[in-house]
């Protein structure tokens, strides 16, 4: 699996269908997993996977298997509904979950603190959404979620754009 | 003025940085003769009572922790549960508290949150943003006052004014950037960083695994 299409939309959705249907013929190294079906709360904010079980959440529910996918993958792609102007909130769990991959020893980076990464990993992401929401915004959001996490955004696009997500995970 | 307070944080309450922030910052604001309802999200139960609370009122402050870059997940949750006001007479404020010390962390969040009371129902009322707060729920009595003084203060200037100023909650933000000199202290104190982290882990969580343990370094390509 080179690439990680991680969807909180469900497989039947429309745009789904036709989004897999793509993959199959542009990016056939491409691992397509749906969350709707899985457990996957809210992160709790405890500190635990970086002070108590440094690098493991404490919550035992379908993330873990998740993450470890993001570790292994080239890119992961987010495919979710919006809501409220922004990513829904099942997306944004995931990407709430992605701090045991942090360590709590910080750095400075332009005059910026960051948390030192876990692992030797560049974790690249690009967001693919349906609905309205600001285009602009959404990159400005993705691209500061991958600087504080060592990572790389590879921008966020409405479905209608899902060409330009492929040339960027071809080229990532 | 009386203000509905909804806590954003997932956290428990006892061990909620924000809510120790939202207690300093309501004395102030009580002191001006103001009352206020507090309520949590972390607390799902009450929900519904929230959703109440969010129709009955017009003046909202939602406070939250940072959670990468915005919102937490789990305030999103709620808010999508919420029917949006229709006499677009609600003034919607936030109170964002975050780790790291530079307010530059948290304008990512702020430019959502000047978006969000539209979605709501409601008219934006300004964002009083403040880093740091890592250490509040982990120092000594006496440096949790010091750290949360400012904020009885800004409790006072909120009722006053009736909202956060952009020019004072820019102020109360500092420093936007670390200066080149707290830049430099701080990469060179990295082990008494490290000490420090790791008496938290130690004393208070009650671990002795290494900080940078890397459990999963098997999966990584």
């Amino acid at each position: 699996m080179e690439y990680l299409i991680v969807s909180t939309l469900p497989p039947q959705h429309e745009g789904v269908v036709e989004l897999v249907g793509q993959l199959a013929d542009t990016l056939p190294q491409a691992e397509v997993v749906y969350t709707q079906q899985m457990k996957i709360s809210a992160c709790l904010g405890c500190n635990s996977c970086w002070l108590k079980t440094p690098g493991r959440c404490p919550i035992h529910d379908d993330y873990e298997p998740l993450m470890l996918k993001f570790l292994q993958a080239k890119a992961v792609v987010f495919v979710c509904d919006t809501k409220l102007g922004f990513i829904s909130y099942q997306t944004k769990n995931l990407f709430d979950r992605i701090l045991p991959l942090a360590t709590m020893y910080l750095t400075v980076v332009d005059g910026q603190m960051r948390h030192i990464p876990r692992y030797r990993k560049t974790l690249a992401a690009a967001v693919l959404y349906t609905g309205q929401s600001d285009n602009a915004y959404l990159n400005h959001w993705l691209a500061r979620a991958m600087l504080n996490l060592h990572g790389v955004s590879l921008g966020a696009y409405p479905f209608e754009e899902k060409g330009a997500a492929f040339d960027a995970l071809a080229h990532c | 003025m009386h203000l509905l307070i909804v806590s954003c944080t997932p956290r428990a309450v006892a061990a909620s940085n924000t809510d120790k922030i939202l207690t300093a910052f309501c004395a102030g604001f009580e002191a001006q003769g103001n009352t206020t309802e507090r309520h949590y999200l972390a607390r799902r139960d009450t929900w519904p009572q929230i959703r109440a609370a969010f129709e009955q009122n017009d003046d909202i402050l939602f406070a939250l922790p940072l959670f990468v870059e915005c919102v937490p997940g789990i305030m999103l949750e709620f808010l999508e549960t919420l029917t949006p006001k229709t006499e677009q007479k609600a003034k919607i404020s936030f109170l964002v508290q975050g780790g790291f010390v530079e307010g530059c962390q948290l304008r990512c969040c702020e430019a959502y949150l000047e978006t969000l009371p539209a979605y709501l129902g409601g008219t934006y009322n300004g964002t009083l943003l403040k880093g740091g707060m890592f250490g509040v729920g982990f120092v000594t009595p006496k440096q949790r006052e010091a750290a949360l003084a400012p904020f009885v203060q800004a409790g006072v200037q909120f009722a006053q004014n009736g909202c956060f100023e952009k020019q004072k909650a820019t102020e109360f933000a500092k420093p936007e950037y670390l200066s080149k000199g707290r830049a430099l202290v701080l990469r060179f104190s990295k082990p008494l960083q490290k000490l420090f982290f790791e008496k938290i882990a130690k004393e208070q969580m009650h671990s002795a695994e290494p900080l940078d343990a890397t459990p999963f370094l098997q999966y990584v390509k």
